[in-house]
């Protein structure tokens, strides 16, 4: 496995008569994106609208940012399971257009809360995509069109725009180029620690309507056993967002810095060992079994000394995860979680979920509920001025003055795969 | 007085606000215009950031006797005056001064939105009963460095009350860690930027632990006292009564007791034959709990409070008897310490009307 990732910089985004880049910025022809897009005979129509940071832009009911990325080879297999036909990812070349965003909105959606960005302001200084322009896609379903339904069309409408802009840089100069390869790790006298990383994908606790989203491979993870995947399928396209933003937007994912991140340190510090991935899940038993069979995994088909734990958005996953770390512990495996904290009240060590003497070297990415107040937007883009905005004590809309948000409903702020720079401290 | 100097409103004990000492712990609340007593230390400490507008003079025993009213009472007394800040005392070991000050300051933070702060010395005990709602800065026990005290509560304010874009705080407030500035933690969690992104905290934190070097966890784990599971009852069933106790958060479809979907802190007892009779209406209810997906409790509540059962198992003389009580409550993000409370008060509850038994269901 191989996957080159030849990155092409961006800087602006503006309408114009083709889609082509030049320099460094790119020109869409909205039209030719829409027509693309309405190849999906579930949308009836999609607004497009290329935002610059710096504008007083509110972006509402976002679902997802995704990154524009396009397979060069093998061509054609762009988020394999959405897309192009069923693939493995994470091998060949992508183009990757760095610096700007697809976000897509789902006005359509009835689901308790969703993401806000904020393109100016103190809501955009906050946010790792408040200083990038963005490609806003506000797509319209066809009648009859269920919701959940249109939820998945609005998904595979951002998947598919991104991989329409990016196939724009595809024969640019690269201004960078990443290359991800587990070679054997070579060099250096002297053993290093073989380190793996056990990804939590999903929990299925807030599934709307009672069904599970589709994540990976364009299936559900839900029934999953742990099983071994290797990390560059997750960079290259086989895993995207859940439906709704919890913390783990599909950029986040393609740029998932804890992989990144073994990976920089793979030959020098440690040995990257691979990657478990597995789904929370509210059966005991189960959680149990996935325990078991991570850290059998772990021990005897990664030979881990070390693994790193991540989770996705909820209180119960920190169980999930604590078990699964716990049952490596007693393989001898040595573990560091990553957690956050739900809620504001009382300190640190009143609020976790679980306790372990083992699990002594957490890492936690910060407070998810904690407020700020957003100054008022002039333009609301995926939504309306009176569109509501969650806040669990008052009622407010998009277009108020002073918007009072948790702040993990602003995309780009919070990260449970490690990008952000957070940490949530006992005051 | 410039408009950009803060107005100061400061309370004072009988004592400090020189009406007598405890021979007048009895008087009832006076206003003066301007500072009394350590006010005066107070206000040159201002200079030309503010001044003491008004000061709040009250007896400590007078206070003591109804302290909510007390500062309820006190609160509305400064409206008048649109302070921007607050200040009391400091009450270092004085206990009825200590509660007073946090009293009163908590009445004036809630009624004005303004920063109300004191000061105590760590065994008064208003730290711990007020730490929470007001910052309390750290004195000690005696008045002997009653400047610096004040001069460290009105550095706090000044913190409080600036927004700093360079702050640590991704909520801006330029307010240090309660160690930096000198005042009680409060109890809270706030989040800090920090300059490595997790990803490297975490990897670095690892590889410390794997090479046996020093690492700092980012969230200390409680300690777990051994809990012992209750022995088994020893009557027999059929002699039993048993109670249904849950933490799904269902509750009437107003929700008249408040309870939160997040970080809920209260509990109920609604009584059972009238909140989930066998001809129950799924209309009736509601879901005070956002960490699940609610309908198939909503549809029918015996899913998750299976009083349809328990009552053929009582008319089978199974069980002896079904207490008449259902006790609710949501526990969805609610911090450990108040769960404990929760259960505590819900299990005295539970003995004083002689269930002997409980089944308690969640999510």
């Amino acid at each position: 496995m191989r996957l080159q990732i030849d990155g092409v910089r961006v800087e602006d985004v503006r309408p114009g008569s083709k889609t082509r880049l030049k320099g460094k910025i790119l020109y869409i022809d909205t039209c030719d994106l829409e027509r693309a897009l309405l190849s999906d005979k579930r949308i009836k129509s999609v607004k497009i609208d290329l935002v610059r940071p710096g504008s007083s832009v509110r972006i509402v009911n976002v679902i997802d940012v995704v990154q524009p990325r396009c397979k060069t080879e093998p061509e054609g297999t762009d988020f394999p399971g959405w897309l192009g036909k069923l693939n493995v990812a994470g091998n060949g070349r992508a183009v990757c257009l760095e610096g700007i965003v697809v976000t897509i909105c789902n006005r359509f959606s009835h689901r308790s809360y969703s993401a806000i960005l904020d393109m100016s302001g103190w809501g955009s200084e906050l946010s790792k995509y408040g200083k990038m322009p963005h490609v806003v896609l506000d797509p319209e379903p066809v009648e009859h069109v269920s919701e959940r339904e249109f939820e998945l069309a609005a998904r595979e409408a951002g998947l598919r725009a991104a991989v329409y802009l990016a196939a724009a840089g595809s024969s640019k100069r690269r201004t960078g180029t990443e290359i991800f390869d587990l070679k054997p790790a070579l060099g250096r006298k002297g053993k290093l620690p073989r380190v793996g990383y056990c990804y939590m994908l999903y929990t299925p606790q807030h599934d709307y309507q009672g069904i599970s989203d589709p994540i990976f491979y364009g299936g559900q993870v839900t029934e999953i056993l742990p099983t071994i995947v290797h990390p560059n399928e997750i960079l290259d396209g086989a895993l995207v967002n859940a439906l709704t933003v919890r913390g783990m937007e599909t950029y986040s994912i393609q740029n998932h810095a804890v992989i990144k991140e073994l990976y920089k340190r793979h030959g020098r510090d440690l040995v990257f060992a691979g990657m478990i991935v597995y789904a929370a899940t509210m059966e005991p038993l189960r959680r149990q079994r996935n325990a078991m069979i991570a850290a059998s995994l772990a021990s005897n088909v990664l030979k881990a000394d070390g693994m790193v734990l991540t989770k996705c958005y909820g209180g119960m996953p920190h169980v999930d995860e604590a078990l699964v770390a716990e049952a490596c512990e007693n393989m001898g495996i040595k573990t560091t979680m990553f957690v956050h904290l739900v809620h504001s009240g009382s300190s640190l060590a009143n609020s976790a979920l679980f306790s372990s003497p083992k699990l002594d070297a957490i890492i936690n990415v910060g407070q998810a509920l904690e407020r700020i107040v957003l100054p008022k937007a002039e333009k609301i883009l995926g939504g309306n001025p009176d569109t509501p905005i969650y806040n669990p004590d008052v009622n407010q809309t998009a277009g108020s003055a002073g918007l009072d948000v948790e702040q993990f409903l602003l995309a780009g702020l919070h990260d449970h795969l490690g990008s952000s720079r957070i940490v949530a401290v006992d005051y | 007085m410039m408009s950009n100097e803060l107005r100061v409103v400061h309370y004072v004990n009988q004592f400090f606000g020189q009406q007598g000492g405890e021979d007048m712990a009895g008087m009832q609340f006076v206003v003066k215009e301007g500072p009394v007593g350590p006010g005066i230390a107070l206000e040159r400490i201002l200079g030309a950031r503010g001044k003491v507008v008004a000061t709040l003079i009250c007896g400590d025993n007078y206070f003591a006797e109804n302290i909510d009213r007390a500062a309820d009472e006190g609160a509305g007394l400064i409206a008048d005056f649109k302070p921007d800040v607050f200040l009391a005392g400091p009450a270092f070991e004085a206990g009825r001064y200590g509660m007073a000050c946090g009293a009163v300051s908590k009445a004036v933070a809630c009624r004005f939105g303004i920063p109300a702060i004191t000061g105590m010395a760590e065994e008064n005990p208003g730290v711990e009963l007020y730490r929470h709602d007001v910052y309390i800065v750290r004195t000690q026990r005696s008045a002997l460095k009653v400047t610096e005290n004040l001069a460290a509560m009105v550095n706090l304010a000044m913190k409080i009350l600036s927004r700093d874009e360079q702050s640590r705080l991704v909520t801006r407030e330029a307010i240090g860690r309660p160690s930096e500035d000198g005042y009680f933690a409060q109890g809270v969690i706030k989040n800090e930027y920090t300059r490595k992104t997790a990803a490297e905290r975490g990897i670095d934190m690892l590889l410390a632990k794997l090479g046996g070097g020093h690492f700092e966890t980012e969230l200390p784990l409680p300690v777990q006292s051994d809990l012992k599971p209750a022995p088994p009852i020893e009557k027999p069933l059929s002699r039993c009564e048993i109670a249904l106790v849950s933490d799904g958060g269902l509750v009437p479809k107003s929700n008249p007791h408040g309870m939160r979907g997040r970080g809920n802190l209260v509990w109920a007892a609604y009584e059972l034959d009238t909140f989930l009779p066998n001809d129950f209406s799924s209309d009736d209810y509601s879901i005070a709990h956002t960490g699940y997906y609610p309908v198939y409790v909503l549809e029918d509540p015996n899913r998750m409070v299976p009083a349809d059962i328990m009552r053929d198992l009582e008319r089978e003389g199974v069980i002896g008897k079904l207490h008449p009580f259902f006790y609710s409550t949501s526990g969805n993000g609610t911090v450990r310490n108040r769960c404990w409370e929760m259960g505590t008060e819900i299990v005295k509850n539970l003995q004083q009307r002689g269930v002997d038994g409980v089944i308690l269901t969640s999510t």
